[in-house]
Protein backbone atom coordinates (compact mmCIF):
# COMPACT_ATOMS: atom_id res chain seq x y z
CA UNK A 1 0.00 0.00 0.00
CA UNK A 2 1.30 3.45 -0.91
CA UNK A 3 2.02 5.82 1.99
CA UNK A 4 0.51 9.18 2.69
CA UNK A 5 1.63 12.77 2.67
CA UNK A 6 0.60 14.70 5.79
CA UNK A 7 0.86 18.50 5.67
CA UNK A 8 1.06 20.29 9.01
CA UNK A 9 -0.21 23.81 8.46
CA UNK A 10 -1.67 26.78 10.35
CA UNK A 11 -3.31 30.10 9.62
CA UNK A 12 -1.06 32.07 11.95
CA UNK A 13 2.59 31.64 12.88
CA UNK A 14 3.83 30.41 16.26
CA UNK A 15 1.10 27.81 16.77
CA UNK A 16 3.60 24.95 17.20
CA UNK A 17 3.65 23.38 13.72
CA UNK A 18 7.35 22.52 13.82
CA UNK A 19 7.18 21.15 17.37
CA UNK A 20 4.25 18.92 16.40
CA UNK A 21 5.79 17.89 13.04
CA UNK A 22 9.09 16.89 14.65
CA UNK A 23 7.44 14.97 17.49
CA UNK A 24 4.85 13.35 15.22
CA UNK A 25 7.62 12.15 12.87
CA UNK A 26 9.64 10.82 15.82
CA UNK A 27 6.57 9.10 17.32
CA UNK A 28 5.93 7.30 14.04
CA UNK A 29 9.62 6.30 13.73
CA UNK A 30 9.52 4.91 17.28
CA UNK A 31 6.55 2.79 16.20
CA UNK A 32 8.58 1.35 13.37
CA UNK A 33 7.24 3.51 10.54
CA UNK A 34 9.54 4.84 7.84
CA UNK A 35 9.12 8.59 7.80
CA UNK A 36 10.42 11.55 5.85
CA UNK A 37 9.97 15.03 7.31
CA UNK A 38 10.38 18.03 4.99
CA UNK A 39 10.89 21.65 5.98
CA UNK A 40 8.70 23.59 3.56
CA UNK A 41 8.96 26.85 5.49
CA UNK A 42 11.51 28.48 3.19
CA UNK A 43 11.04 31.91 4.78
CA UNK A 44 11.85 30.71 8.28
CA UNK A 45 13.59 27.30 8.06
CA UNK A 46 13.74 25.56 11.42
CA UNK A 47 14.16 21.78 11.12
CA UNK A 48 17.96 22.07 10.99
CA UNK A 49 17.82 23.62 14.47
CA UNK A 50 15.22 21.18 15.80
CA UNK A 51 17.39 18.18 14.89
CA UNK A 52 20.73 19.98 15.25
CA UNK A 53 21.41 18.73 11.74
CA UNK A 54 24.00 20.29 9.51
CA UNK A 55 23.11 20.42 5.85
CA UNK A 56 24.71 17.80 3.64
CA UNK A 57 25.33 20.32 0.86
CA UNK A 58 21.93 19.70 -0.73
CA UNK A 59 18.75 21.42 0.37
CA UNK A 60 15.09 21.05 -0.46
CA UNK A 61 15.53 24.38 -2.27
CA UNK A 62 17.87 22.60 -4.73
CA UNK A 63 15.35 19.84 -5.40
CA UNK A 64 12.58 22.36 -6.09
CA UNK A 65 14.96 24.33 -8.31
CA UNK A 66 15.42 21.12 -10.31
CA UNK A 67 19.19 20.99 -9.69
CA UNK A 68 19.36 17.75 -7.71
CA UNK A 69 17.58 14.48 -7.04
CA UNK A 70 15.43 14.31 -3.88
CA UNK A 71 17.47 11.43 -2.46
CA UNK A 72 20.56 13.67 -2.24
CA UNK A 73 18.61 16.04 0.03
CA UNK A 74 17.60 13.39 2.56
CA UNK A 75 19.50 13.03 5.84
CA UNK A 76 18.86 9.91 7.91
CA UNK A 77 18.53 10.47 11.68
CA UNK A 78 17.77 7.00 13.04
CA UNK A 79 20.28 6.64 15.89
CA UNK A 80 18.87 9.75 17.60
CA UNK A 81 15.28 8.56 17.50
CA UNK A 82 15.74 5.18 19.20
CA UNK A 83 13.02 3.53 17.14
CA UNK A 84 12.79 0.66 14.75
CA UNK A 85 11.63 2.82 11.84
CA UNK A 86 13.74 5.01 9.61
CA UNK A 87 13.54 8.80 9.92
CA UNK A 88 14.76 11.06 7.13
CA UNK A 89 14.67 14.83 7.01
CA UNK A 90 14.84 17.18 4.05
CA UNK A 91 16.05 20.60 5.20
CA UNK A 92 15.31 24.06 3.84
CA UNK A 93 18.38 26.25 3.39
CA UNK A 94 18.51 28.69 6.34
CA UNK A 95 21.02 31.09 4.68
CA UNK A 96 19.64 34.62 4.29
CA UNK A 97 20.56 34.63 0.60
CA UNK A 98 18.57 31.40 0.05
CA UNK A 99 15.54 32.82 1.91
CA UNK A 100 15.70 35.98 -0.20
CA UNK A 101 15.97 33.94 -3.39
CA UNK A 102 13.00 31.71 -2.47
CA UNK A 103 10.85 34.79 -1.73
CA UNK A 104 11.45 36.13 -5.25
CA UNK A 105 10.29 33.10 -7.25
CA UNK A 106 7.79 33.68 -10.06
CA UNK A 107 4.55 31.84 -10.88
CA UNK A 108 6.18 29.53 -13.39
CA UNK A 109 8.70 28.40 -10.77
CA UNK A 110 5.88 27.81 -8.28
CA UNK A 111 4.03 25.73 -10.90
CA UNK A 112 7.13 23.56 -11.39
CA UNK A 113 7.63 23.33 -7.62
CA UNK A 114 4.08 21.98 -7.32
CA UNK A 115 4.89 19.36 -9.97
CA UNK A 116 8.03 18.34 -8.08
CA UNK A 117 6.17 18.06 -4.77
CA UNK A 118 3.49 15.97 -6.43
CA UNK A 119 6.09 13.64 -7.93
CA UNK A 120 7.63 12.97 -4.47
CA UNK A 121 4.92 10.44 -3.89
CA UNK A 122 5.97 8.15 -6.72
CA UNK A 123 9.72 8.64 -6.29
CA UNK A 124 10.01 8.28 -2.50
CA UNK A 125 7.25 5.86 -1.60
CA UNK A 126 8.41 3.37 -4.22
CA UNK A 127 12.16 3.66 -3.63
CA UNK A 128 12.50 4.01 0.15
CA UNK A 129 9.24 2.31 1.18
CA UNK A 130 8.11 5.19 3.33
CA UNK A 131 4.93 5.02 5.37
CA UNK A 132 4.44 8.76 5.65
CA UNK A 133 5.91 11.99 4.35
CA UNK A 134 5.30 14.94 6.69
CA UNK A 135 5.42 18.51 5.36
CA UNK A 136 6.18 21.19 7.96
CA UNK A 137 4.76 24.18 6.10
CA UNK A 138 4.88 27.96 6.40
CA UNK A 139 1.83 29.60 7.99
CA UNK A 140 -0.99 31.32 6.11
CA UNK A 141 -1.84 31.40 2.45
CA UNK A 142 1.30 31.64 0.40
CA UNK A 143 2.64 29.66 -2.52
CA UNK A 144 4.81 27.19 -0.60
CA UNK A 145 2.07 26.31 1.89
CA UNK A 146 -0.71 26.00 -0.72
CA UNK A 147 1.60 23.86 -2.89
CA UNK A 148 2.13 21.64 0.15
CA UNK A 149 -1.60 21.39 0.86
CA UNK A 150 -2.42 20.50 -2.77
CA UNK A 151 0.29 17.80 -2.80
CA UNK A 152 -0.74 16.29 0.54
CA UNK A 153 -3.31 13.57 1.21
CA UNK A 154 -4.17 14.91 4.65
CA UNK A 155 -3.90 18.36 6.19
CA UNK A 156 -3.43 18.81 9.92
CA UNK A 157 -4.18 22.39 10.91
CA UNK A 158 -2.67 23.62 14.16
CA UNK A 159 -4.58 26.45 15.78
CA UNK A 160 -4.50 28.35 19.04
CA UNK A 161 -7.53 29.58 20.99
CA UNK A 162 -6.90 33.12 19.75
CA UNK A 163 -10.11 34.49 18.17
CA UNK A 164 -8.38 35.72 15.00
CA UNK A 165 -6.66 32.34 14.60
CA UNK A 166 -9.94 30.44 14.96
CA UNK A 167 -11.69 32.75 12.48
CA UNK A 168 -8.80 32.62 10.01
CA UNK A 169 -8.50 28.82 10.28
CA UNK A 170 -12.23 28.49 9.70
CA UNK A 171 -12.08 30.64 6.56
CA UNK A 172 -8.90 28.97 5.29
CA UNK A 173 -10.22 25.41 5.63
CA UNK A 174 -13.49 26.21 3.87
CA UNK A 175 -12.21 28.54 1.19
CA UNK A 176 -9.01 26.63 0.37
CA UNK A 177 -8.98 23.07 1.69
CA UNK A 178 -12.54 22.25 0.65
CA UNK A 179 -11.83 23.44 -2.92
CA UNK A 180 -9.13 20.77 -3.17
CA UNK A 181 -11.26 18.17 -1.32
CA UNK A 182 -8.56 17.78 1.31
CA UNK A 183 -9.04 15.47 4.29
CA UNK A 184 -8.49 17.79 7.22
CA UNK A 185 -8.22 17.58 10.99
CA UNK A 186 -7.69 20.37 13.53
CA UNK A 187 -5.31 20.34 16.50
CA UNK A 188 -5.77 22.99 19.12
CA UNK A 189 -2.38 23.65 20.68
CA UNK A 190 -1.02 25.58 23.66
CA UNK A 191 -4.37 25.62 25.48
CA UNK A 192 -4.20 26.86 29.06
CA UNK A 193 -4.78 23.93 31.43
CA UNK A 194 -7.54 25.78 33.34
CA UNK A 195 -9.76 25.93 30.26
CA UNK A 196 -10.05 22.13 30.23
CA UNK A 197 -9.38 21.29 33.86
CA UNK A 198 -12.20 18.72 33.95
CA UNK A 199 -13.25 16.10 31.35
CA UNK A 200 -16.61 17.85 30.90
CA UNK A 201 -14.90 21.20 30.20
CA UNK A 202 -12.67 19.52 27.62
CA UNK A 203 -15.66 17.79 26.03
CA UNK A 204 -17.56 21.09 25.83
CA UNK A 205 -14.56 22.79 24.19
CA UNK A 206 -14.20 19.93 21.70
CA UNK A 207 -17.88 20.18 20.77
CA UNK A 208 -17.69 23.96 20.40
CA UNK A 209 -14.68 23.65 18.06
CA UNK A 210 -16.32 20.88 16.05
CA UNK A 211 -19.33 23.11 15.42
CA UNK A 212 -17.13 26.10 14.49
CA UNK A 213 -14.89 24.21 12.06
CA UNK A 214 -17.24 21.46 10.90
CA UNK A 215 -14.15 19.25 10.81
CA UNK A 216 -12.76 16.50 13.06
CA UNK A 217 -10.86 17.89 16.05
CA UNK A 218 -7.85 15.59 16.38
CA UNK A 219 -6.95 16.73 19.88
CA UNK A 220 -6.55 19.62 22.28
CA UNK A 221 -3.00 19.91 23.58
CA UNK A 222 -2.43 21.81 26.81
CA UNK A 223 0.40 24.30 27.18
CA UNK A 224 3.16 22.44 29.05
CA UNK A 225 5.84 24.51 30.80
CA UNK A 226 8.39 21.70 30.27
CA UNK A 227 7.84 21.76 26.50
CA UNK A 228 8.30 25.53 26.45
CA UNK A 229 11.40 25.22 28.65
CA UNK A 230 12.92 22.67 26.24
CA UNK A 231 12.62 25.40 23.62
CA UNK A 232 13.02 22.98 20.72
CA UNK A 233 16.56 22.10 21.80
CA UNK A 234 15.77 18.37 21.75
CA UNK A 235 13.04 16.07 20.43
CA UNK A 236 10.72 16.11 23.41
CA UNK A 237 8.88 12.82 22.88
CA UNK A 238 12.24 11.01 22.51
CA UNK A 239 13.92 12.48 25.57
CA UNK A 240 10.83 12.62 27.82
CA UNK A 241 8.86 9.40 27.15
CA UNK A 242 7.16 9.61 30.57
CA UNK A 243 5.74 13.13 30.02
CA UNK A 244 1.96 13.63 29.36
CA UNK A 245 2.86 15.55 26.15
CA UNK A 246 4.42 12.33 24.79
CA UNK A 247 1.25 10.38 25.64
CA UNK A 248 -0.90 12.99 23.86
CA UNK A 249 1.36 12.92 20.79
CA UNK A 250 0.94 9.13 20.71
CA UNK A 251 -2.84 9.58 20.54
CA UNK A 252 -2.47 12.32 17.92
CA UNK A 253 -0.28 10.04 15.79
CA UNK A 254 -2.94 7.30 15.85
CA UNK A 255 -5.76 9.72 15.03
CA UNK A 256 -3.82 11.26 12.13
CA UNK A 257 -3.21 7.77 10.70
CA UNK A 258 -6.93 7.04 11.01
CA UNK A 259 -7.61 10.25 9.10
CA UNK A 260 -5.29 9.15 6.28
CA UNK A 261 -7.21 5.91 5.85
CA UNK A 262 -10.65 7.62 5.70
CA UNK A 263 -12.21 9.11 2.59
CA UNK A 264 -12.92 12.85 2.22
CA UNK A 265 -16.65 12.15 2.60
CA UNK A 266 -16.10 10.02 5.73
CA UNK A 267 -13.99 12.76 7.32
CA UNK A 268 -16.74 15.32 6.77
CA UNK A 269 -19.48 12.94 7.88
CA UNK A 270 -17.76 12.28 11.22
CA UNK A 271 -17.15 15.98 11.93
CA UNK B 1 -15.44 -20.02 -37.03
CA UNK B 2 -12.47 -18.11 -38.52
CA UNK B 3 -14.87 -16.00 -40.61
CA UNK B 4 -16.83 -15.21 -37.46
CA UNK B 5 -13.67 -14.09 -35.63
CA UNK B 6 -12.65 -11.92 -38.60
CA UNK B 7 -16.04 -10.24 -38.73
CA UNK B 8 -15.90 -9.70 -34.96
CA UNK B 9 -12.46 -8.10 -35.29
CA UNK B 10 -13.56 -5.80 -38.11
CA UNK B 11 -16.67 -4.81 -36.09
CA UNK B 12 -14.39 -3.85 -33.18
CA UNK B 13 -12.22 -1.80 -35.53
CA UNK B 14 -15.26 -0.02 -36.94
CA UNK B 15 -16.52 0.77 -33.43
CA UNK B 16 -13.07 2.08 -32.48
CA UNK B 17 -13.05 4.37 -35.54
CA UNK B 18 -16.55 5.61 -34.69
CA UNK B 19 -15.36 6.36 -31.14
CA UNK B 20 -12.36 8.30 -32.45
CA UNK B 21 -14.59 10.29 -34.81
CA UNK B 22 -17.01 11.09 -31.98
CA UNK B 23 -14.04 12.20 -29.84
CA UNK B 24 -12.79 14.52 -32.56
CA UNK B 25 -16.31 15.85 -33.06
CA UNK B 26 -16.64 16.49 -29.31
CA UNK B 27 -13.35 18.39 -29.28
CA UNK B 28 -14.50 20.56 -32.19
CA UNK B 29 -17.84 21.24 -30.47
CA UNK B 30 -15.95 22.24 -27.30
CA UNK B 31 -13.88 24.71 -29.32
CA UNK B 32 -17.03 26.19 -30.93
CA UNK B 33 -18.69 26.53 -27.51
CA UNK B 34 -15.58 28.15 -26.06
CA UNK B 35 -15.32 30.62 -28.97
CA UNK B 36 -19.00 31.52 -28.52
CA UNK B 37 -18.42 32.12 -24.82
CA UNK B 38 -15.16 34.02 -24.92
CA UNK B 39 -14.87 35.40 -28.47
CA UNK B 40 -12.26 34.43 -31.05
CA UNK B 41 -9.59 32.01 -30.01
CA UNK B 42 -6.23 33.71 -30.01
CA UNK B 43 -3.72 31.04 -30.91
CA UNK B 44 -0.86 33.50 -30.49
CA UNK B 45 -1.76 34.21 -26.88
CA UNK B 46 0.95 33.48 -24.32
CA UNK B 47 -0.12 30.37 -22.42
CA UNK B 48 -1.07 31.10 -18.84
CA UNK B 49 0.58 29.38 -15.91
CA UNK B 50 -1.26 26.60 -14.08
CA UNK B 51 -0.02 27.39 -10.59
CA UNK B 52 -1.98 26.95 -7.34
CA UNK B 53 -3.47 30.45 -7.55
CA UNK B 54 -4.82 29.64 -11.02
CA UNK B 55 -6.13 26.31 -9.73
CA UNK B 56 -8.00 28.20 -7.01
CA UNK B 57 -9.61 30.50 -9.58
CA UNK B 58 -10.90 27.68 -11.80
CA UNK B 59 -14.50 26.43 -11.51
CA UNK B 60 -14.79 23.24 -9.42
CA UNK B 61 -15.25 20.86 -12.36
CA UNK B 62 -12.15 22.14 -14.20
CA UNK B 63 -10.07 22.33 -10.99
CA UNK B 64 -10.58 18.63 -10.34
CA UNK B 65 -9.41 17.77 -13.86
CA UNK B 66 -6.45 20.17 -13.68
CA UNK B 67 -5.24 18.90 -10.27
CA UNK B 68 -5.52 15.31 -11.47
CA UNK B 69 -3.48 16.11 -14.58
CA UNK B 70 -0.85 17.87 -12.41
CA UNK B 71 -0.62 14.70 -10.30
CA UNK B 72 -0.37 12.29 -13.23
CA UNK B 73 1.96 14.52 -15.23
CA UNK B 74 0.95 13.48 -18.74
CA UNK B 75 -2.28 11.63 -19.47
CA UNK B 76 -5.04 10.73 -21.87
CA UNK B 77 -8.65 11.64 -21.07
CA UNK B 78 -9.14 7.98 -20.24
CA UNK B 79 -6.38 8.03 -17.60
CA UNK B 80 -7.73 11.23 -16.04
CA UNK B 81 -11.24 9.78 -15.92
CA UNK B 82 -9.81 6.70 -14.16
CA UNK B 83 -8.72 8.98 -11.30
CA UNK B 84 -11.68 11.37 -11.14
CA UNK B 85 -14.30 8.61 -11.63
CA UNK B 86 -16.09 10.82 -14.16
CA UNK B 87 -16.94 9.74 -17.71
CA UNK B 88 -14.12 9.78 -20.26
CA UNK B 89 -16.09 12.02 -22.64
CA UNK B 90 -16.67 14.51 -19.79
CA UNK B 91 -12.94 14.61 -18.95
CA UNK B 92 -12.10 14.96 -22.63
CA UNK B 93 -14.34 18.04 -22.76
CA UNK B 94 -12.81 19.56 -19.62
CA UNK B 95 -9.24 18.88 -20.77
CA UNK B 96 -9.94 20.53 -24.12
CA UNK B 97 -11.41 23.53 -22.30
CA UNK B 98 -8.16 23.79 -20.30
CA UNK B 99 -6.22 23.59 -23.59
CA UNK B 100 -8.30 26.45 -25.00
CA UNK B 101 -7.71 28.49 -21.86
CA UNK B 102 -3.95 28.05 -22.42
CA UNK B 103 -3.26 26.13 -19.19
CA UNK B 104 -2.78 22.68 -20.70
CA UNK B 105 -1.05 21.45 -23.84
CA UNK B 106 -2.24 18.66 -26.09
CA UNK B 107 -0.28 16.35 -28.33
CA UNK B 108 -1.56 13.63 -30.65
CA UNK B 109 0.46 10.44 -30.81
CA UNK B 110 -1.09 8.00 -33.23
CA UNK B 111 -4.68 7.51 -32.22
CA UNK B 112 -4.29 8.90 -28.74
CA UNK B 113 -4.37 12.51 -27.52
CA UNK B 114 -2.05 13.26 -24.57
CA UNK B 115 -2.56 16.22 -22.27
CA UNK B 116 0.13 17.76 -20.06
CA UNK B 117 0.91 20.95 -18.15
CA UNK B 118 4.56 20.99 -19.02
CA UNK B 119 6.77 18.51 -20.87
CA UNK B 120 8.67 16.28 -18.48
CA UNK B 121 12.42 16.88 -18.56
Amino acid sequence: MMGNIIAVHSYKGGTGKTLLSVNLASTYAKRGRNICLFDLDFRAPSLHAAFKAEGNGYWLNDYLNGTCDIKKVLIELNPRIKGSGRLFVGLANPATEAIREMSAKDRKWEMRALGRLLSLKTSLFNDIHLDHIIFDTSPGLQYSSINAIVSADVAVVVSSLDASDIKGTQRMTHELYDLFEKKTGIILNKVLAGIMSTPSKKKALLEKLRVIHNLPIIDIIPCFCEVLEAGGTYVFTVERPEHPFTAILNEVATKVENLTSSSFQQVHATA
Amino acid sequence: MTAFKKSQKSATQILERIRESVDKLNEKIDIVIEIQRHGQRNSEAIPDVLDVMTLLSLPDHLRKTAVTLCKIGQATADEVSGQTKRARAVESGYLNQLVLMGYVKKERRGRKAYFYVEKEE
